[in-house]
């Protein structure tokens, strides 16, 4: 998971967490990131790794899903 | 019909980020005005400069605008000195009414600029529910469990004035035993400060003082400034607050509302006169009962002459004997956000006995000829009964009439 540092870095700037708050395994609820956070935080990262996040539902719970959802966009990307 | 009282108060403003460092600062005559340098031009205004950042988690700050930081912050403060427990019963039963003009106008305004200037292709998920009226009600009751009614009210300068006059009117006919109450306001944007300069109402800034600009009732009045913050109220039945123990502050005892209809802009000493004939009588008093008057004193030419008119139709001869204050011209005209941070003023008034001075007001107005308290701050140590003025674009106008409790 590349991307997994650049996420963490980001939830702890923008969402104000610690690092210790951030770990792959954390789900956005235990964060209390709610859906309308969510949302403002896949802008975030469309914006930071310059993809497009898809319009359909993705099944994304923890930070590590994040990241692994990045990472494939990011190889789609590159191929 | 219930008394209703106020027991707790909270102020966030230009010239303090407390009830006592605000109310101090009006007996100091200490302006919040200054020329502002914003990174889309130098301006006059009256503008908040305490941190109202680090008190919110950033987690909860991106689904607020700056006007709902402003209304928090105030309402912790009335919650505090009004000694209740957030998400107690008390609370749970207890009604919002809230004022604001503009709302989240900074979102608003942010997010056009992201769209016609930035071209961005999408704006924040956010921005309706930071950007909209009812925001920073909503949010009160979130942090508060406030589960009664919640109003907004948006009638431009009347607003805060309307939600305080609203609630009292509930509580006195027995729909809630309690109500957070008060405005916020935070429109110093681009958009919004040139679309006042527009109406040419705004004070023109004095080049050696601008702190010094806005001037009610003075010969050379040239407008008001632009201010934002916020005001807090908590309004209780006055049974329950002595029950409960609780510190009473003053009582509410009269308020009216009357639209002028008659021109969108433009005040009308006829409707201002009813407000405050209709606010006595609501007291069950006569004019001479009213001591003090914290006058909407905006410091426009007009505003101030057809105040002056309309009390002198109300008061008569009487109306020499009022003290008058404008503390708009420390504070700056703080719209939808006005009404209860000068109603906040007139409890602090009648607690401490010293009314606040109309500042800058060095050269008289021949046709503005009453009291405006233009020495300083006057002791006035049989203060009983005092009134405020709100009037409104619109022709909204409110009076509201607050005693000193207990009364003698």
């Amino acid at each position: 998971m590349s991307s997994l540092n650049a996420i963490q870095s980001l939830l702890i700037k923008e969402f104000g967490l610690s690092e210790h708050q951030v770990e792959p395994a954390t789900t956005l609820e235990e964060l209390n990131i709610d859906s309308l956070a969510t949302i403002e935080f896949m802008f975030l990262i469309e914006d930071t790794f310059k993809l497009k996040m898809p319009e359909e539902a993705v099944a994304i719970k923890t930070i590590g899903d994040i990241a692994r959802e990045v990472d494939r966009l990011l190889d789609a990307q590159s191929q | 019909m219930k008394r209703v009282v106020i027991t707790g108060t909270g102020a966030i403003c230009a010239i303090g980020a407390d009830v006592s460092s605000f109310y101090q600062a009006l007996l100091a005559a200490r302006s919040g005005i200054t020329m502002h340098a914003f990174d889309w031009g130098s301006t006059l205004v009256a503008r908040v400069s305490a941190d109202i950042d680090s008190p919110f988690p950033k987690m909860r700050r991106i689904a607020y605008d700056r006007v709902t930081q402003l209304a928090l912050l105030a309402t912790g403060q009335a919650l505090a000195q009004s000694g209740l427990e957030r998400l107690s019963t008390p609370l749970h039963a207890s009604g919002i009414y809230w004022g604001t003009g503009m709302g989240g106008a900074q979102t608003l305004e942010q997010t056009y600029r992201d769209l016609y200037v930035e071209h961005a292709e999408r704006v924040r998920p956010m921005t309706i529910v930071a950007a909209m009226n009812n925001a920073p009600a909503a949010h009160i009751a979130i942090e508060l469990g406030i589960q009664g009614p919640s109003h907004t009210y948006s009638s431009a300068c009347s607003s805060s004035a309307v939600a305080i006059g609203e609630a009292y009117r509930a509580i006195r006919f027995g729909l809630v035993p309690m109500a957070i109450v008060g405005g916020a306001e935070a429109l110093l944007t681009e958009g919004v400060v040139k679309a006042w300069q527009s109406l040419h109402t705004l004070a023109t800034p004095d080049p050696a003082r601008p702190e010094t600009s806005s001037r009610p009732f003075a010969a050379d009045r040239s407008g008001f400034v632009l201010g934002e913050g916020a005001a807090t109220l908590i309004l209780e039945d006055h049974d329950a607050a002595c029950a409960r123990g609780a510190t009473i502050l003053a009582e509410i005892i009269g308020y009216a509302n009357t639209t002028d209809a008659r021109h969108i802009a433009q005040p009308d000493m006829t409707g201002q006169a009813a407000a405050m004939s209709q606010a006595i009588a609501a007291a069950g008093l006569e004019p001479a009962h009213i001591q003090h008057v914290n006058a909407h004193g905006t410091g426009t030419k007009v505003g101030d002459l057809v105040e002056t008119r309309a009390i002198r139709a109300v008061f008569g001869p009487r109306a020499q004997a009022l003290a008058i204050s404008a503390t708009k011209a420390l504070h700056g005209h703080l719209m939808g956000a006005t009404g209860a941070l000068e109603m906040v003023a007139l409890v602090e008034t009648l607690r401490n006995r010293v009314v606040p001075p109309t500042a800058h007001l060095a050269h008289a107005d021949i046709e503005c000829d009453l009291d405006y308290v233009a020495e300083g701050s006057r002791a006035m140590p049989g203060l009983e009964v005092a009134m405020t003025n709100s009037f409104g674009f619109g022709g909204n106008n409110v009076s509201l009439i607050a005693r000193r409790y207990p009364h003698r």
